[in-house]
């Protein structure tokens, strides 16, 4: 028999994935450069737009469903958050990428193409509720990044393509040894339950009772991988390294998102019955991903490798209200959430004025962001901002509430191991953000005015209104969050 | 033997054995054997026919063309067979149809955008 499909619930992901497609056509059409950013800009916009509609509509809609219950496809809120968060984070990156591809000879439109098909896997990803659909949408987001990865164009560090070459092929082989260690837990799953469905499989794994742990354990490790939590975390600073700047921000705010919501997916609903073997592992993985993150981080002299070992840190404190899910599943996936939706924030912003160095210091080390408050005194104060609220102080309030929902959420919890890790770590954190802050206040002569182009100034600002506006009304988020709660699986 | 793990213990005593039956052999036969090597001897056996050159060879990479077109193709094929099974069946019908022309589409516009790039030419 022919399905019905709701095409309204797969509206978000059915607008980038067209999007990519017309991006294409365009490019053989023989639109130009700037053609092709609005054209991608408005794929995002227009994502974006169908899931405010959804929203809106407020009723969850769900498809590809099986006569027996159990859909594979659904847009709730949790779904409608990420989605948002994903569409709204790829927007940014492609003002971002805007001033970074300027060469002539540069394949704009398969850059933007590339972009648009990974946003399409991370929206589908949000909405997959059967395993399948999870591993699928993961390597749609993960296979356009490696040719992004080595993508032609400006890079820290004065690197040649050899260096964007090892970046892409160590990300490559990364990731298809941890997705083929995920594809054996999910083997052994399916092998055990018969069933694929999330909610399926966690009633099926509640009748069969403890047994399966290594299934689970074997599972989460892609999307550990994903999310670069330790030790799984090796590619994360070459690759940033070697990539584009610009898609260093994207396999750290939209990969990384992808990668915690179909975690959060597995693990809340469909290992549910788990809860108690694998929250205690969640534990560990949190506290070493975050102590080690954070003092590799103290040794860096690299931005961009600097960011990459923060966003493995920051991975760390995302995790950890994941240990207590045994005790407070719902409130663990929000304070997970909360500081997710922030990290997005703030990290994007540090990414827009770490690529508008790049474009005068082919090397961006730390030592060449030394006068920066003179040379270019907005973006200096926008860096700071954002790195303080990366910190965790004030005034970068929004920061400083993320760390208080995951504090929050743990103490309640019963973790208090757990809680004193993440007290030492942020006191860590704040030195190497601190000291990268105070160094744009140095002084530097003979310093020109650093030129800011356009786009970059537009995504750094919004990026920096959102921090703001989280900083000063938290309530927002505090807000959305809940709403995107229960799962419905 | 029981337990979870447990039905692991015969898998490893297995690969165990195995490993052993190897070591024994290769241990017995470099023991007992004489050795009087002679250059014919040392020479990379390779079905009885004398080797000519080296082990390194080099192909040409303008064949990607093929493995290209291969892949889209086989893409297509892997898809379009178990459709053609069904498509004909009761309860199925043009929307069946047009949803492969769909995505018969999708991978049209690739390979039009390839043809476009000038990446399908033969250097």
């Amino acid at each position: 028999m022919v399905q019905s499909i709701d095409y309204a619930a797969l509206a978000p992901a059915l607008a980038a994935a067209i999007g990519a497609l017309l991006v294409v056509l365009a490019d053989l059409a023989g639109a130009g450069r700037r053609a092709l950013d609005g054209l991608t800009l408005l794929t995002a916009g227009t994502g974006l737009a169908t899931v405010f509609l959804l929203a809106a509509e407020g009723a969850s809609r769900r498809t590809f469903c099986l006569s027996g219950g159990g859909c594979s496809y659904v847009a709730d809120g949790f779904t409608l958050l990420i989605q948002g968060l994903v569409l709204a984070a790829a927007a940014i990156v492609v003002l971002l990428s805007s001033p970074v591809l300027t060469g002539d000879r540069l394949p704009t439109a398969e850059y933007h193409f590339l972009l648009l098909c990974a946003v399409t896997g991370a929206v589908t990803l949000g909405a997959a509720r059967d395993l399948i659909t999870l591993v699928v949408a993961l390597e749609v987001v993960s296979l356009p990044v490696f040719a992004l990865t080595a993508f032609p164009g400006r890079r820290p560090g004065g690197a040649a393509g050899r260096v964007a070459g090892e970046a892409a092929l160590k990300l490559f082989l990364f990731s298809v040894v941890s997705t083929a260690v995920t594809l054996y837990g999910i083997a052994l799953l399916y092998g055990v339950t018969g069933e694929l469905q999330l909610d399926r499989l966690a009633a099926a794994l509640a009748r069969a009772g403890p047994g399966e742990p290594v299934a689970a354990v074997l599972t989460i490790a892609g999307f550990a991988f994903k999310v670069a939590a330790v030790p799984f975390h090796f590619w994360a600073p070459d690759v940033y390294q070697g990539a584009p700047v610009p898609v260093a921000a994207f396999l750290s705010v939209v990969s990384k998102s992808a990668g915690f919501a179909g975690l959060i997916l597995v693990l809340a609903v469909g290992l549910r019955p788990y809860a108690e073997t694998w929250s205690v592992l969640l534990g560990v993985l949190a506290a070493t991903t975050m102590t080690w993150g954070n003092l590799v981080a103290l040794r860096q002299r690299h931005a961009v490798r600097l960011l990459a070992w923060s966003s493995v840190a920051q991975s760390g404190y995302i995790l950890a209200p994941l240990a207590i899910a045994h005790r407070e599943p719902s409130l663990a996936v929000q304070a997970t959430l909360v500081y997710l939706v922030i990290y997005a924030a703030m990290n994007l912003g540090a990414f827009g004025v770490v690529t508008a160095v790049s474009r005068r210091y082919a090397r961006n080390e730390l030592e060449d962001y030394r006068g920066l408050a003179r040379s270019a005194p907005l973006a200096a104060a926008a860096l700071g901002f954002f790195l303080i609220c990366l910190a965790g102080l004030p005034p970068g309030l929004a920061g400083l509430f993320a760390k208080i929902a995951v504090f929050r959420a743990v103490v309640l919890g019963g973790a208090g191991w757990l809680a004193v890790i993440l007290a030492i770590n942020t006191v860590i954190g704040l030195y190497y953000y601190l000291a990268w802050a105070v160094r744009m206040l140095g002084v530097r002569a003979g310093e020109p005015r650093l030129a800011v182009p356009f786009p970059l100034g537009v995504a750094t600002a919004v990026a920096a209104v959102v921090t703001v506006g989280l900083s000063v009304a938290p309530a927002g988020v505090f807000g959305l969050v809940p709403l995107a709660l229960p799962l419905t699986p | 033997m029981d337990g979870y793990l447990g039905s692991y213990a015969v898998l490893a005593l297995l690969v165990l054995a195995g490993v052993g039956v190897v070591v024994v052999a290769m241990t017995g036969a470099r023991l007992l054997s004489p050795s009087k090597p002679t250059r014919e001897k040392l020479l990379t056996y390779e079905c009885g026919v004398d080797p000519v050159g080296e082990g390194w060879a080099q192909s040409y990479v303008r064949y990607y063309v093929f493995t290209f077109l291969y892949v889209v193709f086989a893409v297509d094929a892997v898809f379009l067979f178990p459709w053609a099974t069904i498509f004909a069946a009761p309860g199925f019908g043009l929307v069946t149809l047009g949803e492969m022309f769909v995505f018969l589409g999708f991978l049209a516009v690739g390979v039009l955008y390839a043809y476009r790039k000038g990446a399908l030419t033969w250097v």
